[in-house]
């Protein structure tokens, strides 16, 4: 079995990977094709092998970890089919990059394989594994990929080509001709020869081959121009995208503060009208006080609705003397820090006389919005690293044991100036 | 107060670095070079001194940081498959019109864009087959091309390699410059950190030159075909022969190159486009719920 990816596909990878700080994942998509092969050897006159090509002509990139299998690795069905959609047929595999790993599949991928080799109905579903490794010092960095057929029960590992230009050597040009003094050769050869040439003498294959190429080219940056259209675009987009979440964010901490403010101004209502003496003492004292002295609300609590809360303000104020709300002469004298409203002090400040706004208040819950799916991920490299690999299987064939150990101690190997620890390229070429 | 100016990093941002893997990886019989388009930004900060040495006055450090934001892909000047160099003559004055023209509209491009002034900051080439570190003849050629520019900075990617054993494919990319031990001995490598930034959108300098692959290797083969066609003493059986090696090569150029970039290109736009559609209902859905807030 042999297997091929485009330079440009596998690029693509690449930088979805390099632009992911966490794991990145995906699916192949692409065809498998029979070859025939043809062999005459000694022992047998002809000799027809087929040979399995799996093509992969393009990738579909996750957008996150865990999009279609949760963390016990089971399959949801229906979020499968929502990200294939038609490209369904053309899946031939999938792919996984992670950073600083094994080369070997981990626990959880190998039940995610067996699941998609069902439910797509892919008997011979590929894996492709990417790892990536740097130098202490961050100036080498290493992308090893393997390409597993995992379905299998030997040979479960296939070399991975990338078809390229290969020789195009210009040295194919002839410059001089075979001598030939022949006159009969000569004419033969002007006479029919003169088919292949215009009237300028320039060989109508070039100029029709040219051809070819340019309206080639043409359409290739005439869709350059789309692409580029649609990138900006898109880039438009999620900066609109992004400015609305931050709006609401924003929108919803400004409620909540003001919620809180609302209950607050309650609470301290009802505890005034019994320990005024005692608030007086304490604001006095320092104006940050009050906040350790006062109990803090009750979160657990239904919070009253805002309506109800502004009613019982206004009720509140028309009741009470007006100089609950007013600074008192004794702490203001005292303590030029004394907010009038004691609520607002107690949300302000981050209960050690900092200051703080809404806004700080919005980024740091985003922050933890953020953080909450990259610790996951991060439990999940955690998982693969250790445990679960203990549990893998061990390879049939090719000494894997041998190849582990080495990979160990191979891999930081490669990358030093000395040279590749498994001579699988030519020696330095100086 | 005094002052030490260090390369500390090159951060390569991550559509630039797709432009590098598309080249490196369109060949494994010849080396492909380019160059990178950037910016170096400089950061001054002041370093305590240290107790144990006794000093009293702060050092003032400097670290500088190369910004690749973009590569332009290099016709090879000379095809011999380890010969990978431009003489820093070529470099300034450009070894045709064409490069020349094409970096400048590049470096304007670019910052008109970004509203920085962009320019060569350094170079990168393959090594197909080979390891990854610079062979002696490539640190000879980045000490040039550090003469001319101290902060110059080479970059090398290595692939088409496979472990037979282990069926494992590996692809390296390191980044060097050159210093002198002494004067007169040779030059050595230097190892400078170098980070793949990311770039959620594939920038429209990017793609430009991603393009014009295709477009070089055309003319190349034009140029070589041009050099014989105009020999006269050629018979007609050779010139049918020159031509289809033409012929040949142009179409390996077509399968090989543009027909995989076309391909690329168009997944590339369905991609965004659906990912347009996705963030406009994300957008319309946000908007209302801003309003619901409100």
């Amino acid at each position: 079995m042999a297997a091929s990816i485009s330079g440009y596909t596998f690029s693509s990878v690449c930088y979805h990977s390099a632009n992911s700080s966490s794991d990145h994942e995906g699916f192949l998509l692409g065809d498998v094709r029979q070859e025939e092969t043809f062999s005459i050897s000694d022992s047998q006159i002809s000799n027809t092998e087929f040979l399995q090509v799996v093509e992969v002509q393009n990738h579909e990139p996750c957008s996150q970890l865990f999009s279609f299998y949760d963390y016990a690795g089971k399959i949801n069905e229906e979020n499968l089919k929502r990200i294939l959609k038609e490209r369904r047929q053309n899946v031939i595999g999938w792919y996984k990059f992670r950073r600083n790993t094994q080369q070997q599949m981990s626990f959880r991928e190998q039940i995610i394989h067996k699941q998609l080799t069902q439910i797509l109905g892919v008997p011979d579903l590929v894996f492709l594994l990417f790892s990536f490794i740097s130098t202490a010092n961050n100036s080498t960095h290493a992308l090893e990929y393997v390409l597993f057929r995992p379905n299998r029960r030997y040979n479960q590992r296939i070399s991975l080509t990338i078809p390229n230009l290969g020789n195009t050597s210009q040295q194919e040009y002839k410059i001089s001709s075979v001598p030939n003094t022949s006159q009969n050769y000569a004419k033969v050869i002007q006479e029919h020869g003169a088919e292949f040439f215009d009237k300028d003498g320039v060989m109508k294959d070039i100029r029709t081959i040219f051809q070819v190429y340019s309206a080639l080219q043409d359409k290739v940056q005439a869709v350059c121009r789309e692409v580029e259209h649609s990138e900006q675009m898109k880039e438009v987009i999620q900066e609109e995208v992004n400015k609305l979440k931050k709006k609401i964010a924003l929108r919803k901490n400004e409620k909540e503060a003001e919620r809180r403010r609302k209950e607050e101004k309650e609470e301290r209502q009802t505890e005034e009208k019994t320990e005024e003496i005692c608030y007086t003492q304490m604001v006095s004292v320092d104006g940050t006080a009050e906040e350790q002295n006062h109990k803090i609300p009750d979160t657990s609590e239904t919070p009253p609705l805002y309506s109800d809360v502004i009613v019982q303000d206004r009720d509140l104020v028309s009741q009470e003397d007006s100089a609950a709300y007013l600074p008192r002469p004794q702490a203001v004298g005292s303590s030029s820090q004394a907010p009038s409203v004691p609520g607002v002090a107690k949300y302000l400040g981050n209960g050690d006389g900092s200051s703080a706004d809404s806004v700080q208040l919005t980024s740091s819950s985003q922050l933890l919005g953020n953080l909450a799916p990259e610790e996951e991920e991060e439990n999940d490299e955690d998982e693969d690293g250790s445990s679960e690999y203990e549990n893998l299987p061990n390879e049939p064939s090719e000494s894997s044991d041998s190849d582990f150990s080495q990979l160990a101690e191979g891999r930081p190997a490669a990358l030093r100036p000395e040279g590749d620890a498994r001579n699988s390229q030519a020696s330095d070429a100086i | 107060v005094p002052i030490q100016a260090v390369l500390s990093a090159v951060h390569l941002e991550s559509d630039a670095f797709l432009v590098c893997l598309n080249h490196a990886l369109s060949t494994e019989k010849e080396e492909v070079m380019g160059l990178c388009i950037g910016e170096v930004s400089m950061t001054c900060f002041a370093v305590r001194p240290s107790v144990l040495k006794g000093g009293s006055l702060f050092r003032v450090d400097t670290s500088r940081i190369v910004h690749i934001h973009s590569v332009i892909i290099l016709r090879r000047s000379d095809k011999r498959k380890d010969r990978v160099e431009i003489s820093p003559e070529q470099l300034s004055a450009a070894s045709t019109e064409a490069e020349i023209s094409f970096s400048l509209i590049f470096s304007q491009m670019l910052a008109e864009m970004t509203g920085r002034p962009m320019r060569v900051v350094g170079w990168y080439h393959s090594h197909p087959h080979i390891t990854v570190w610079p062979s002696h003849v490539d640190v000879r050629t980045q000490a040039m091309y550090q003469m001319m520019d101290q902060g110059f900075v080479g970059l090398i990617f290595s692939c088409f390699i496979e472990d037979k054993n282990t069926k494992t494919g590996r692809i390296l990319y390191t980044c060097f410059q050159s210093v002198q031990a002494q004067k007169g001995s040779e030059y050595e490598r230097v190892e400078i950190p170098i980070h793949v930034v990311p770039h959620e959108t594939i920038g429209k300098v990017c793609l430009e030159s991603a393009v014009e692959l295709p477009k070089i290797l055309c003319q190349e083969e034009q140029d070589a075909y041009r050099r014989i066609h105009n020999l006269t003493h050629l018979d007609p059986v050779t010139k049918i022969h020159n031509g289809s090696v033409f012929t040949k090569n142009l179409c390996s150029q077509m399968s090989a190159i543009s027909g995989p970039l076309l391909q690329w290109l168009e997944d590339r736009l369905d991609q965004n486009k659906q990912r347009i559609s996705e963030l406009q209902q994300e957008k319309k859905r946000l908007t209302q719920e801003l309003a619901e807030l409100d």
